[in-house]
């Protein structure tokens, strides 16, 4: 799984933060940061959860084979 | 063709999901009338309100001045709509990255302890008063505005005298026109008395922030736009969450069983918080109107007319049967909860972290401090305010 997100539409919910916390992160104006663009696996199900719940579509996941 | 619902939906009985939402998304969007007699056009299915929310040809800018054909809410209300206030971008993305910053996930766990100390100070004085006593004025009420007012920086002396201006201008207090008048004009001047004792005393809170943002290049945010988001703050913020932790505690304790799973487990409070936002909006959606600047097709087919007033139903699309499973189930383990609540988008609430946090906080303090509390009167005879932005229960008695 690769994992990016798109700080230019990122509104600052705070979501993906509680979701998965391991993951994400905010700099100081609370903008999105990726931590691990390559979440390991039990991750994975929080990291959708986090996607799926961000009100402006802004991070997006790759899934590999 | 049949006559225009009338919105908001009534909430009779008071406990159980208007019946008005069973059904309203066989068509993706139905006429509705407003408590001003105006008609507006509602959308009721998730996948549509979801991309509404994001969509830019809906406007948010509902100042009849400039859209003189615009619904009104109801006859005299004005609230979100000052005409030197634009609420679309770029103004508003400007504006709102100021205010957002005070609302991250780490700022909000700061305020976790301030909250769970005042939770720990209102169910101490609870204790100590008399029983039955009503839960908003005892404990709902007090919770928010606290918060607030240790966000924005108000001082602690100053708390009573902002709480009196806030509740009247809110009409949180019934009072006479008049004394409303006074505590909307009272509230904007000292907001205005706030920033000039940050300006000399800058503090680590919101206003203070606010302040260093518009000094430091005037351009970011004008005098105006900072009393007004500092007011906004208080609009969007206060009630709101007040109603909503009434609400969904009252609701929590109609249904003891309910009460009981979560007392034998509290890591259930976060989920039960989410579902009884989804179940239990404490108001209706009249706060989403938009104008329509462009024609917009939805779902169905249906196009929205240039021109139209649009509400985005929150309330139907977390009704959605294609997106919750058995939606009008009150289920405190939903997983996938992805409740519009909050709305979503540019304008997703920018204090749904903070209020999130305030509903667990309160949640557990309350069942576990109280573990007896209990309604004093049958829920379905709690008196619900209704037809306005908020519609929780005006008085929630408890005894414990
Ligand atoms: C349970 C409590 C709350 C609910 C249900 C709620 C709901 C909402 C909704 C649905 C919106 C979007 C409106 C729209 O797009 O038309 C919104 C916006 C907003 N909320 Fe909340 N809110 C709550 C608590 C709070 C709190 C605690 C604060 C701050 C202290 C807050 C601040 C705001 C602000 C500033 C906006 C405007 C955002 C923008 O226009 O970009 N809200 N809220
Ligand atoms: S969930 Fe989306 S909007 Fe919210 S902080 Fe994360 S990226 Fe930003």
């Amino acid at each position: 799984m690769r994992v990016t997100a798109d700080r230019d539409t990122c509104t600052v919910s705070s979501l993906c933060v509680y979701r998965a916390p391991e993951v994400f992160d905010q700099d100081e104006d609370g903008h999105v940061v990726v931590l691990r663009p390559d979440p390991p696996e039990h991750l994975h199900p929080a990291v959708r959860d986090a996607a799926r719940s961000c009100p402006t579509r802004s991070i997006r996941i790759t899934e590999e084979e | 063709m049949t006559a225009p619902l009338s919105y908001p939906f009534p909430w009779t009985p008071p406990m159980e999901i208007p019946d008005a939402l069973r059904g309203l998304r066989d068509q993706a969007a139905v006429t509705v009338t407003l408590p001003s007699g105006d008609r507006a056009l509602m959308v009721t299915r998730y996948a549509d309100v979801r991309a509404l929310f994001a969509d830019h040809r809906l406007s948010r800018n509902i100042s009849r001045r400039q859209r003189p054909d615009v619904a009104r809410i109801s006859a005299d209300n004005e609230l979100f709509a000052d005409p030197e206030i634009n609420p679309d971008p770029p103004d508003h993305i400007r504006v709102r990255g100021l205010v957002t910053r005070a609302f991250t996930a780490r700022r909000v766990e700061a305020l976790r302890p301030v909250a769970q100390g005042v939770c720990d100070e209102l169910i101490a004085a609870m204790k100590a008063g008399t029983r039955p006593t009503d839960l908003n004025e005892a404990f709902a009420y007090p919770l928010p505005i606290r918060v607030i007012c240790r966000l924005l920086g108000v001082p602690l002396e100053d708390r009573d005298r902002f709480r009196y201006l806030v509740d009247g201008f809110l009409s949180v207090t019934k009072l006479p026109v008049e004394e409303m008048q006074r505590c909307r004009e009272g509230l904007w001047q000292y907001l205005g008395e706030l920033i000039d004792s940050k300006r000399e005393q800058p503090g680590d809170d919101l206003v203070s922030g606010l302040i260093k943002a518009r000094d430091e290049d005037n351009n970011r945010l004008s005098e105006h736009e900072l009393r007004f988001w500092t007011q906004g703050l208080l609009i969007a913020g206060y009630v709101t969450t007040a109603s909503q932790i009434g609400a969904s505690t009252a609701v929590l304790l109609h249904h003891r069983e309910l009460v009981e799973e979560i007392q034998a487990d509290w890591s259930l409070v976060p989920s039960a918080v989410e579902e009884l936002l989804r179940t239990q909006i404490m108001g209706s959606s009249v706060g989403t109107l938009r104008y329509a600047v462009e024609d917009i097709p939805l779902s169905d087919g249906t196009v929205i007319a240039k021109g139209t007033s649009v509400l985005l139903s929150e309330e139907s699309a977390n009704m959605d049967e294609e997106v919750f499973p058995e939606p009008f189930r009150l289920d405190i383990r939903r997983t996938d909860n992805h409740h519009m609540t909050f709305g979503a988008g540019l304008h997703y609430c920018a204090g749904a972290a903070l209020a999130r946090m305030e509903l667990q906080v309160a949640t557990r303090s309350l069942l576990e401090q109280l573990p007896d509390l209990r309604l004093a009167v049958p829920g379905d005879r709690l008196p619900r305010g209704l037809g306005g932005f908020t519609e929780g229960f005006t008085e929630i008695p408890v005894t414990w």
